[in-house]
């Protein structure tokens, strides 16, 4: 219908405010601010020092797994086992810091484990042609299959070899704030994000993510090495998998058979009410930075009001639903 | 009841955001009148369809449906349909997933006493209509396994299964078909008529328009022209009508004397589409493909670029013999291939022009993986400036487009890979006369660069009347070929022959 309204650059040039304002994680965004001051100036406990810093932590590790999301989703891809990825380096690393090992070997391996997994996966998609959906399915339960078996189905905590003290380092990235104010997972989460904003925005291969969501056969037609692609974008999930393992370990201090259950689909969540499409082709991580955002926000500040968890936990599901739905009419009305 | 009018389309106007798709539409079909809808995209015919659905509801005015004496609205497909109104949509709309027979009996299949889905006599009715509609399939393939063409053919044949017909639209019903299907179509129609149906008759192809239509109404950029009787019409009347400019043969095109040889295939020979075919191109020069559907043109011209595999054959550029691995060396060695369906694998179509335009080659715009953006845009900007996309901006998302100029995008991110060797497997499909003319004028100009180009139409008077030298083929394998002083005198007729050369 618009071969009929002006030749190129004519007219209707949207200012860079308008176009900001028309996107979902700017909406989503507000929504995070008004919810914000509603409950730091309606509740004695929200708007404390501590449970601020709280919130960010709790934050931090969803937001970080959901770039990862965001990355797949774009692709029109899915992936369910990041959770069991990342809980399995976690392990790992708890395992070799027992047995002696020294640290920076641990996370070198917690690392090249975790993009192993994520490589395994796009082999899998791309290679067996199994859906995503179901690939990580599978991978996840042999993942953590994995995990039970090394640790024989028990925690496993970070202390040094034959004491009862936490490994230093660990420590630190859970616990400690730079500056007295900023807490280390919060930084994690911001460096990552900020990092997966300038691929997609500056690099060949973001776009290409892109293209390949739009459709997996004009990517390849267009000259696009979508196999490639395809090993990249699960390998960089992986890579920041093995991220979150460490943002775990210095959160719960032990690898234990359940760590980053459930974390998946909370990931997806921020990312989808980001604005990221399920078919692919559409995705920001501004928009999941915000997603994530307004998740914890919602979870805490309902907790501020006293609000009872179940009827929170519903409160959320409903918030998720309501956002691609609002999303689905806006496109329908473009369209 | 007054008169035997069936449709009453009231001054109906239909407004999109920034755009009027239709102002103050009013005209009136008949029963049993075949009836030309006819208009350059963005006319408004589309809108029109969706407003007679009952899919979309007019923004001022109203569709009155003649249904035994009363006047009544349709407010949505499923009243249509229950009213008798059918559509044929422009885009294959069928599940790709079920077989032939479930799609023609789709919330509507025989039951056995038991009310059990009776699948014997589904598929003995499913194969009753194929053979009226020359399907010579096996009714409980997947459409997903069919050729398009054969696609198009089951969407057509799925209207005949419904018992009260009275209102069947046609949206560009021949864009996929090939001669002996089309006849097959006009059989079907002429029938329908026969039954007092009434017919909406959407296409690009003038000439159908007075073979088999009683009347035609144009639409020019959302308003009502005229209607007239086809005894009144001529094709040059109808193009000047639609396109408010005096026709002249759009098939008119400057030639180029060739030059050095670009391109020379050998020996192709692939496990069941195509077989022993060798040709050459040459710098400035168009080498048309003409054939039936399935005669195999389009998968010579995927092996070639690598897309799908081939059993044997040698490909020789500018004389020398290279080996094309995959889709992105065949750009890189400067073979560019514009495919048959740009919807599937031409444009990425929930992408904004500037990715699509850039698509191919990032590389050339970015260091160590890293993009330029300013060049990006400019790039954009200059390539769907050249080849003249409409658009208010490159952040337009191409799906949003028309198909003329989604065409026209994806010659542009051709054009960024600077190739040497155009293929345009049928570049013109469903697009309208105006853009049509442009894309033939692209041509022009590229063959004046000196590139060369592979024109592959089904459109006999498109690909004689464009092409420097012309390969026909017949069942996989090349049953003729013109060169430029036979095409001078060629009839249709002739290639129609070799074309459908049976074994």
């Amino acid at each position: 219908m618009f071969n009929k309204t002006a030749a190129l650059g004519k007219n209707a040039k949207s200012t860079p405010l308008s176009r900001m304002t028309k996107r979902s994680e700017f909406t989503i965004g507000l929504v995070v601010i008004a919810l914000f001051l509603v409950a730091y100036f309606a509740t004695p406990s929200f708007g404390t020092k501590y449970n601020l810093m709280n919130l960010s932590k709790q934050g931090a590790i969803v937001g970080v797994l959901a770039v990862a999301q965001t990355l797949i989703i774009i692709t029109g891809g899915i992936d369910i086992s990041g959770g069991a990825i990342a809980g399995l380096g976690c392990m790992t690393m708890a395992l070799m810091v027992r047995a002696g090992f020294s640290i920076p070997v641990c996370i070198l391996v917690n690392f090249v484990i975790c993009i192993v997994c994520g490589f395994v996966n796009g082999v899998i998609i791309f290679d067996l042609k199994v859906p995503a959906m179901i690939t990580t399915l599978g991978t996840s339960t042999i993942y953590r299959a994995i995990l039970k078996l090394a640790c024989g189905g028990n925690s496993v905590t970070f202390f040094k070899p034959g004491t009862q003290e936490y490994v230093d380092i660990f420590y630190k990235i859970g616990n400690l704030d730079i500056a007295g104010f900023l807490p280390v997972l919060c930084a994690v989460w911001l460096v990552v994000s900020v990092i997966a904003w300038l691929v997609l925005r500056y690099t060949t291969f973001g776009r290409d993510l892109f293209v390949i969501g739009s459709g997996i056969e004009v990517a390849r037609l267009s000259g696009i090495k979508v196999r490639k692609t395809f090993y990249m974008v699960y390998s960089v999930a992986g890579l920041i998998y093995g991220i979150a393992a460490m943002m775990f370990a210095g959160r719960i201090l032990r690898g234990a058979t359940n760590t980053g259950e459930g974390y998946d689909m909370n990931a997806i969540a921020a990312t989808v009410i980001g604005g990221a499409s399920l078919a692919g082709g559409r995705g920001a991580v501004t928009g999941t930075f915000v997603g994530a955002l307004l998740m914890v926000v919602i979870e805490n500040a309902g907790k501020a009001f006293l609000i009872n968890d179940y009827i929170l936990e519903m409160l959320t599901g409903i918030l998720i639903i309501f956002a691609v739905a609002m999303d689905m009419v806006k496109s329908r009305k473009k369209g | 009841m007054q008169d035997n009018t069936i449709l009453k389309i009231e001054n109906v106007s239909k407004f999109y955001p920034g755009v009027t798709a239709l102002n103050d539409v009013s005209f009136s079909i008949k029963k049993g009148e075949i009836r030309a809808l006819v208009g350059e995209n963005g006319a408004g015919k589309s809108t029109m369809i969706k407003c007679i659905m009952g899919v979309e509801k007019p923004d001022k005015g109203r569709v009155l449906m003649n249904y035994n004496g009363e006047w009544v609205v349709n407010t949505s497909a499923v009243e249509a349909q229950s009213h008798g109104v059918f559509a044929n949509y422009q885009h294959v709309n069928i599940a790709p997933d079920l077989s032939i027979a479930e799609n023609y009996f789709l919330g509507n299949q025989p039951k056995t006493k038991l009310g059990l889905v009776d699948w014997k006599k589904m598929e003995k009715e499913s194969r009753r209509i194929m053979e009226e509609f020359r399907i010579h399939e096996d009714p409980m393939t997947k459409i997903r396994e069919l050729p398009v063409a054969m696609q198009a053919m089951v969407t057509i044949s799925k209207i005949y299964v419904n018992e009260d017909i009275r209102v069947v639209i046609f949206d560009e019903p021949t864009a996929l078909l090939e001669n002996e299907k089309v006849e097959v179509l006009f059989n079907f129609i002429a029938d329908l008529k026969s039954k007092g149906v009434s017919i909406i008759y959407i296409t690009h192809r003038l000439e159908e328009i007075i073979q088999i239509c009683d009347s035609v109404t144009i639409l020019k950029d959302g308003t009502y022209v005229d209607t007239l009787p086809i005894e009144k019409v001529t094709k040059d009347f109808l193009i000047q009508q639609m396109v408010g400019r005096p026709a002249t043969d759009i098939y008119n095109i400057e030639h180029f004397e060739p030059g050095e040889e670009l391109l020379r295939v050998e020996g192709f020979t692939d496990s069941k589409h195509f077989r022993d075919i060798d040709f050459t191109l040459h710098r400035g020069e168009i080498l048309g493909f003409a054939g039936l559907v399935g005669a195999g043109r389009s998968e010579i011209m995927r092996a070639l670029t690598a897309v799908e595999k081939r059993l044997s054959g040698d490909v020789y550029l500018k004389g020398e013999k290279v080996t094309i691995k995959n889709p992105s060396d065949a750009l890189h060695k400067g073979i560019g291939f514009l495919t048959e369906d740009r919807r599937a694998d031409g444009c990425a179509l929930k992408l904004d022009i500037k990715t699509n335009v850039n698509m191919s080659s990032y590389d050339a715009i970015s260091k160590f993986g890293i993009i330029n953006l300013k060049k990006e845009t400019t790039r954009a900007e200059e390539y769907s400036k050249n080849v003249n996309v409409k658009t208010p901006s490159i952040a337009q998302l191409v799906g949003n487009l028309s198909g003329g100029n989604q065409q026209k995008v994806v010659i542009a991110k051709l054009l960024c890979c600077n190739p040497d060797i155009l293929i345009f497997d049928e570049p013109t499909v469903g697009i309208d006369v105006g853009a049509k003319q442009e894309i033939f004028k692209l041509i022009e100009a590229l063959t004046r660069q000196g590139k060369g180009i592979i024109l592959i139409s089904s459109y006999l008077p498109e690909v004689m009347g464009l092409s420097d030298r012309l390969i026909v083929m017949a069942q996989g394998k090349i049953t003729a070929e013109y060169n430029k002083e036979e095409l001078k005198t060629l009839r249709e007729a002739d290639v129609l022959r070799k074309a459908s050369i049976e074994e």
